[in-house]
């Protein structure tokens, strides 16, 4: 994936730079400790 | 093409489509996600939470390889994929979210009871309007008058909200208050950022019928870990499924009329962002006691000050979603999702005209022809369906079928309507 500066970046690479692919993982990993604890 | 680091202005004329639409899209959502729970309730008591919960998802994963598949195909689907792959990771993210928040609210529900789960994990739209706001610049620009209708908006639905689930509140509470409240925070804080992915998705461009596709392979995957796990491996969970082989129907045809409603939700997302769409589709609360107090006949025989109760949440919610509907986004604020739209295009280096054309409601593909695998996966689809239903047992359960035929009439009518805006408008995209 070629990015605007002309880098190639693996959209992976680029997507772990993105804070908003951290968020929803994070809140996740929260989401299946809570399930562990109530159940 | 190389992404450019401008986009001109959408048309008035156009945008204020595209939000009518949207408007339209809310409301619709909010009619099939509510109508998803009659199904569940023709389900008797004791089949275990994971089970309800894994079989919904299975109807959802049928159900977007059934009717939708004739409106986009599989081609279309990889078509989308190939511009921007990232978003088939995000989708799948999204998928997970749900399902571990599906299940969540199962146990709420078990712990405290509807009436305090319900408005819990409702805050949902609250936690939308702040992903929309930090991370996709929704409201700004939008002028104090908007924002006091989106939050103000927002605020009476929850007051709503509250009212109607402590009236159509009908199972006492199996104690452990403290899981139960943790469970439908965590449930709500896991749709609210659920909605993450669903914007990052609209604002590259993709296709919701392309997201949904990825999205019910999330479901699927995590609810199937979580079964495994909780009925503690295959043999296990095959076993519980055989002993309720005659209810598995009915859930997969509340997860069929749930994926209908979702993919409207998907539209809403795209067309007026996370910030209203949200809102507007937690009017299935509305839905959801209408066919619990109509056709199940919920609320027979109790007291009048609790049907005040029912009519003031529902006139409350009602103005709430009115509210938000009424605070459609100005060509500023369009201007600063566009802005949002060429961060994710430089980012990731996605096309700028696939960004431009996903955000206009504009068709991109050139070809929509259906393929052999699109009518392979119909007929699985349909047959999977047709086996469930040969083994299912009508429901013991006392229903108004009359009401119950008006309220499916009327949800048929606005899937009629919105399909077609929907069609007219954007040709699905």
């Amino acid at each position: 994936m070629k990015t605007k500066q002309g880098d190639e970046k693996h959209w992976w690479a680029v997507m772990l730079r993105d804070p908003q692919w951290w968020v929803p993982l994070i809140v996740l990993v929260g989401g299946l400790m809570v399930l562990r604890w109530i159940r | 093409m190389a992404p450019t680091s401008s986009m001109p202005p959408l048309e008035r004329s156009r945008l204020r489509r595209l939000q009518t639409l949207g408007v339209m899209c809310g409301f619709a959502a909010g009619a099939w996600l509510g109508a998803a729970e009659a199904p569940t309730k023709l389900v008797r008591a004791g089949v275990s939470p994971v089970l309800i919960s894994l079989l919904m998802v299975v109807g959802v994963f049928l159900a977007r390889w059934s009717l939708p598949a004739l409106a986009r195909g599989t081609s279309q689907v990889y078509a989308d994929a190939q511009r921007a792959p990232h978003l088939i990771v995000w989708a799948i993210l999204a998928g997970c979210l749900w399902a571990v928040a599906n299940t969540l609210t199962v146990f709420a529900i078990r712990d405290i009871g509807i009436s305090i789960a319900f408005p819990l994990w409702n805050l949902n739209s609250l936690l939308g309007i702040f992903w929309g706001f930090i991370f996709f610049h929704e409201l700004r620009d939008a002028g104090w008058w908007r924002w006091l209708g989106v939050l103000g908006g927002a605020v009476l639905m929850f007051v709503g909200a509250l009212l109607l689930a402590l009236a159509s509140s009908m199972q006492a509470p199996g104690g452990h208050a403290l899981h139960g409240v943790v469970a439908a925070l965590a449930a709500g804080a896991l749709w609210g950022t659920m909605y993450i992915p669903y914007r990052k998705a609209y604002l590259t461009g993709m296709n919701p019928l392309s997201f949904v596709a990825f999205f019910t392979v999330g479901e699927l995957v995590m609810m199937t870990v979580l079964a495994l796990e909780s009925t503690g491996g295959p043999g296990l969970l095959w076993r519980e499924l055989v002993t309720e082989k005659s209810v598995l129907f009915w859930l997969a045809a509340g997860g069929f009329i749930w994926v209908i409603g979702d993919l409207f939700q998907q539209y809403a997302a795209k067309y007026i962002g996370i910030s209203r769409g949200i809102p507007l589709s937690n009017t299935n609360q509305l839905w959801g006691l209408m066919w619990g107090t109509l056709v199940f006949g919920e609320l027979h025989g109790r007291s009048a000050s609790l049907h005040v109760e029912v009519i003031g949440g529902s006139v409350i919610m009602s103005a709430g979603a009115a509210a938000i509907a009424f605070s459609a986004a100005p060509p500023e604020e369009h201007e600063r999702w566009q802005a949002a739209a060429i961060r994710e295009s430089t980012l990731y280096g996605t096309d700028i005209e696939f960004v431009r054309a996903g955000l206009e409601g504009r068709a991109t593909e050139s070809s929509t022809a259906r393929t052999a695998l699109d009518w392979a996966m119909l007929v699985i689809a349909t047959l999977v369906f047709a086996v469930l239903g040969a083994i299912a047992r009508a429901p013991m359960v006392d229903l108004n079928l009359p009401a119950a035929l008006v309220l499916l009439g009327l949800i048929v009518v606005i899937l009629a309507l919105c399909g077609t805006a929907l069609w007219q408008t954007t040709k699905f995209s």
